[in-house]
């Protein structure tokens, strides 16, 4: 029996309560197109090709490890650590790409060999915290609040407190990964196209996508119903350091540079790009392409404030909040 | 604005007099034991990283040169643990003098009052407390020349007609002393346009981001105070990227390693200039303290550090490749 | 000083389902009441009318001649009703004195006065012959300590009617005798009481009179010396059991070779060297009071606690089951006698619940909602699941359709030994028969069926073999003549 038929016997109140439901769903995407309408009006720049595609590329580090964060918020975890990850990793990967350029020379080996370093160094970032979790036992906000310290100390003991910087050489055989562009997109938006695209498959449309939402939803019933529990929490956290593998990689060749202040912030980001698309921060339920959306809409309004001066300077992480706690309502009670 | 009034008043000092001064190590001074506290923030970004690392290199210097002086150096991570640790430098280490780098003013304010109530002397470094009378002498960089060196260059460079944008670093009053002291300048000439000015939190991404969005909406800038060498990086790859070949200046600030050595080398037209606020004065506050208790002398009330205009004619002098900063 | 009840055509329904039918009767002030019925008979969701934790939906009652309806169990104290639960209502980190307060603490003006307040709770303690400090915490009692301070908390509510559901399932009989001499002196005092207890001989010994319900309807009122336990039994059960129950298929003969065998096996704290083997078209019940350990067994062997010693073969080969996803992969599986809490994700459509166990036959690798569907109409045809609507949450479903569901999810992965804890707990009669039916085509279909359950008589109806439990040992396997209700509550008891 085809889905259509079964839908034939919903009552009219069933349906319109349906309809309201997905309403709810476009919450952000009405609160963006809102605040894009916004941008207009106030600065025609706004709506420019380049304007869009800078904030699309600037939303790319965010909102690819939003993507991530979407699973590990969707199975009831959190991940505090990702900033600090991430400046971790960057550190790393120049570190390690100034060692081997200087044995090998500069050459698209050395760009390879950095941008592998990024995705395993956030895998195993990923299984430790993942092993803590489980096999340890341990809330997921603790472990990460204390690997938030740990991977930022480290990135500032690598740098001396200064910063990490690539090799000249090195840099520019790098920088097209982030400056590049394909059919006058950059690579960097691609990568989140693609990563949502891939995300969401994973989610929707995979026997692990459905352990982690029934995990996040109730961890008992899915115990009970045969879910390997800590293999399915363990991937996840990996999926996520993955993820800030792949942010970082586009990262590094932005500035070329990493430092202490590399990152800063970027979890509390990636976790209202989350809550903001829809996803419960209790888990259970969560839109990889409201998270997206969450991460653009958040990029966009710095970038309407950078391109006006209507209000105060010292007001900008207000305007945040507002529009926060204002896409938030839209969507309420959606489950 | 009274502070830096006050400050001028008391007398700058040349940083080449208060150099000569310092490096008269004294013979004279063999007789007395003299433990030197030295409380600072631990190094969280490259600016305090500089602090730590001069710091260190003071310690060095004096205690090879001075054998009856110990020089013991703390690092905080926050306001509450510096205002332990200078309990301990009292209790435990029996100081007699101390350096301290306020993590806050108003919270570290009464704890070092104490510290000077106990009789021992107190040099007070860069982030001033809120009752004067808890130290004996402060030794700061410049804010004012930080603001007003780059406006008078900018507008000298723009032959006093142009638009510019300004990047801040993260809202506090020493960010206000820089700016208003470059406001200050331009006042005087009104055929340059400040278009606008936005926080961008001294950090590299930001600066990336603010002047992205910057280069959106003015279609013609002609120079840019990044007002922070880390800052000029993200602005110099965001014109970069937007192949923007209107602006003709990028001006940072503080006389990072980086940054001058951009200037030594000359790679990069849009850097002609720099302003210094180097982390170095830790090294002369340390010294001058140091220098001074063993004669037993003091300080006089406030040592200004003046910052200068480095160009490249004397930007070697600015080049410490061992530094973090 | 007591309290006189009357039900007047009281009905309640819970959704779709109507759990009590136009209940009246009287209870008679100063007395204790023994309120007999199986589960699912109304007993407690009539007690917890009473008490004001729910509302009737028609009718109602009366106290004192007065028609009253609480909408709190606030109110219902106040007016004097106090229910003791079967589950705890208690604070695990709050202490035993703030427990017994909770919601109506004594106060000193601005500020809470704790001298007072553990000065009362010692002397309501001491009633109910508990010896430790008021100021322990609750998370540190056992379960007995914890039921005797549910009670000191009935008791310093000044009750005039107090109900006490199940209150000896976890009393040692040295507590239950301090329990009993405790009722005979509220009783004394005047107090009205209801006891709600499946032990007959507990009924048969305190109460003055027996109510009697089946299927949420009122059945009897007697004076209890009036009958016998197995004339309260047959009142209770009420049906002829070939109604209920299909017929037995002939027990597998005991030559059969075990399909799933299980030596010695330990759950610490639960259950002590259990040996029971099932074979192959067999249903094996399980038997035993609250805290008999069944339950506990069955997870330890699941992986879900830890489990000490013994050995578990499936058709003679060793197992070494870490998690339900190694059993599940051995073909064993459980279906939890918590529905909500371990059963069902309730906030999921009725076609995530059913594939869970067995999403990867539904992935390669990219999962099909196609075929996810089929499934899911197959098995509401197979399992007739009644909704309306295949695209709804599984909340939306009554409480039977939701067990319905729940046990065709553990037989998705086509199991060989499917252990069903409580199936039919909280389901009306239509359901549980459907339950009963389904459960006989698995075995006829040869796979071995092991069913726990408290209900005594669906055990007696359905199974070939019961095994019992008590204090965590088994204590009994019967079968045939042998298996009987008075056999199996003797060995669950450990009267004889």
């Amino acid at each position: 029996m085809p889905p259509e038929l079964a839908d034939s016997h919903v009552s009219p109140a069933a349906r319109a309560a349906h309809l309201w439901g997905r309403l709810h769903g476009f919450g952000p995407v009405v609160g963006l197109l809102l605040l894009c309408l916004v941008g207009t009006l106030l600065n025609p720049d706004f709506a420019t090709l380049d304007n869009t595609l800078n904030v699309l590329q600037r939303t790319a580090f965010i909102g690819i490890i939003a993507v991530g964060m979407c699973f590990v918020i969707i199975s009831g975890g959190i991940d505090l650590s990702v900033g600090s990850m991430a400046a971790l990793i960057a550190g790393c990967v120049i570190m390690v790409m100034n060692k081997a350029g200087a044995g090998m020379g500069a050459g698209p080996t050395v760009v390879a060999l950095g941008m592998l370093v990024a995705l395993l160094l956030g895998a195993v970032f990923g299984l430790i915290h993942g092993l803590l979790i489980t096999k340890g036992r341990i809330e997921p906000f603790i472990v990460t609040l204390g690997t938030l310290g740990i991977f930022r100390a480290y990135l500032t003991y690598f740098a001396d407190g200064g910063a990490l910087t690539l090799d000249n050489a090195l840099a520019d055989l790098y920088s097209p990964v982030y400056y590049g562009s394909l059919l006058g997109v950059p690579f960097p938006v691609w990568m989140l196209v693609a990563v949502a695209i891939a995300g969401g498959f994973i989610l929707n449309r995979t026997a692990y996508g459905r352990y982690v939402q029934a995990i996040g939803s109730n961890e008992q019933v899915a115990r009970y119903a045969a879910v390997d529990v800590d293999r399915v929490k363990i991937l996840t956290y990996m999926l996520l350091g993955l993820c800030v593998g792949i942010a970082t990689l586009l990262y590094v060749p932005r500035l070329g540079s990493a430092s202490p202040t590399t990152g800063l912030l970027w979890e509390l980001e990636a976790i209202a790009s989350v809550i903001v698309g829809g996803t419960a921060l209790r888990g259970g339920a969560g839109s990889v392409a409201g998270t997206v959306v969450g991460a653009i809409l958040l990029s966009v309004i710095s970038n309407i404030l950078n391109l006006t001066s209507i209000i105060s300077v010292y007001l900008n992480a207000a305007v945040q909040g507002f529009v926060i706690i204002i896409v938030a309502f839209l969507q309420r009670g959606r489950r | 604005m009274s502070t830096f009034n006050r400050r001028r008043a008391l007398g700058v000092l040349s940083l080449a007099a208060m150099l000569s001064m310092t490096f008269m190590a004294t013979p004279a001074s063999a007789q007395k034991k003299e433990v030197l506290g030295v409380a600072i923030p631990a190094a969280t970004h490259s600016f305090t990283a500089g602090i730590v690392y001069w710091a260190n290199e003071a310690k060095k210097e004096l205690e090879k040169a001075n054998p009856n002086l110990q020089v013991i150096v703390k690092t905080a991570a926050n306001a509450s643990e510096q205002a332990n640790q200078l309990q301990d430098l009292v209790t435990v280490n029996k100081i007699t003098s101390l350096v301290v780098f306020p993590f806050e003013s108003a919270a570290l304010t009464k704890p070092v009052a104490q510290v000077k109530a106990k009789g021992i002397y107190v040099t007070v470094v860069d982030r001033g407390l809120t009752d004067t009378s808890a130290q004996d002498a402060y030794v700061s960089g410049d804010n004012t020349a930080f603001g007003k060196i780059p406006a008078e260059y900018i507008a000298k460079a723009l032959s006093g007609k142009g638009n510019i944008v300004a990047l801040r670093g993260i809202p506090t009053t020493l960010d206000n002393e820089r700016m208003d002291a470059f406001n200050a300048v331009l006042k005087n000439h009104p055929d340059i346009k400040l278009l606008d000015a936005k926080h961008a939190n001294w950090n590299r991404d930001d600066a990336f981001k603010v002047t992205q969005d910057f280069l959106t909406r003015f279609k013609q800038i002609d120079a840019i105070w990044a007002a922070d060498d880390d800052m000029a990086v993200g602005v110099l790859k965001a014109i970069e990227q937007a192949k923007r070949k209107d602006i003709k200046l990028v001006f940072g600030g503080a006389g990072a390693k980086g940054a001058i050595k951009t200037l030594i080398d000359g790679s990069n037209p849009l850097i002609q200039a720099n302003v210094s606020y180097s982390p170095r004065f830790m090294y002369d506050a340390i010294k001058l303290t140091a220098e001074a208790r063993l004669k037993d002398q003091k300080l006089p009330a406030t040592t200004i550090i003046p910052s200068v205009l480095i160009t490249k004619a004397n930007a070697k002098d600015f080049y410490f490749p061992n530094s973090p900063f | 000083m007591s309290l006189t009840v009357a039900f007047q055509k009281l009905s309640k329904n819970f959704g779709p389902v109507r759990v009590l039918h136009e209940v009246s009767f009287e209870l008679a002030p100063g007395r204790v009441t023994g309120l007999l019925g199986e589960n699912g008979a109304g007993k407690s969701t009539l007690m917890k009318i009473l008490a004001g934790y729910e509302t009737a939906t028609e009718g109602g009652f009366a106290i004192d001649g007065q028609p009253l309806r609480f909408t709190s169990s606030r109110e219902a104290e106040h007016a004097g009703v106090v229910l003791i639960h079967q589950e705890f209502n208690l604070a695990e980190d709050l202490t035993v004195a703030q427990n017994i307060f909770l919601g109506h603490e004594r106060r000193r003006g601005w500020l809470l006065d704790d001298d007072n307040m553990n000065a009362a709770a010692r002397e309501v303690l001491q009633q109910v012959g508990l010896t430790l400090s008021p100021t322990t915490r609750v998370r540190q009692l056992i379960v007995a300590e914890k039921q005797l301070v549910e009670i000191a908390k009935a008791l310093s509510r000044k009750a005039r009617l107090l109900v006490m559901d199940e209150p000896t399932a976890t009393l040692t009989p040295t507590e239950t005798e301090r329990l009993f001499a405790l009722i005979a002196q509220l009783k004394a005092q005047g107090v009205s009481i209801i006891y709600i207890s499946h032990k007959l001989d507990e009924v048969e010994r305190i109460t003055d009179e027996v109510v009697v319900m089946r299927d949420g309807r009122f059945i009897t009122r007697a004076p209890t010396a009036s009958l016998n336990r197995h004339q309260m039994a047959n009142l209770m059960v009420g049906r002829e059991l070939s109604d209920l129950y299909p017929p037995k298929t002939p027990t597998p003969p005991p030559a059969a070779a075990a399909l799933l065998q299980v030596r010695d096996f330990s759950v610490p704290g639960w259950a002590r060297e259990v040996s029971f083997e099932v074979r192959a078209g067999e249903i094996l019940g399980f038997a035993g009071l609250v805290g008999a350990g069944r339950t506990e067994l069955f997870e330890g062997l699941l992986g879900l606690r830890p489990a000490s010693g013994g050995a578990v073969t499936l058709v003679g080969r060793a197992l070494h089951l870490r998690n339900p996803r190694d059993a599940a992969d051995e073909g064993i599986t459980y279906l939890s006698e918590d529905r909500k809490g371990k059963g069902l994700h309730v906030n999921f459509g009725l076609r995530q619940n059913l594939t869970l166990m067995n999403l990867a036959q539904y992935a390669r690798p990219v999962l099909s909602p196609a075929r996810e569907h089929a499934a899911l109409v197959q098995a509401v045809e197979d399992f007739g699941i009644r909704t309306g609507d295949l695209q709804q949450k599984a909340s939306a479903l009554s409480g039977g359709n939701q067990q319905k569901l729940a046990l065709a999810k553990v037989l998705q992965p086509q199991p060989r030994v499917v252990v069903l804890d409580e199936p039919t707990r909280g389901v009306d009669v239509g359901a549980k028969r459907d339950i009963y039916f389904l459960i006989q085509r698995l075995a006829q279909a040869g796979q071995a069926v092991i069913v726990i359950s408290s209900e005594l008589v669906e055990l007696i109806g359905l199974c070939h073999r019961v095994a019992v439990m008590r204090a965590g040992r088994l204590t009994a396997t019967l079968q045939d003549d042998m298996l009987t209700e008075e056999a199996l509550i003797a060995h669950a008891t450990g009267t004889r």
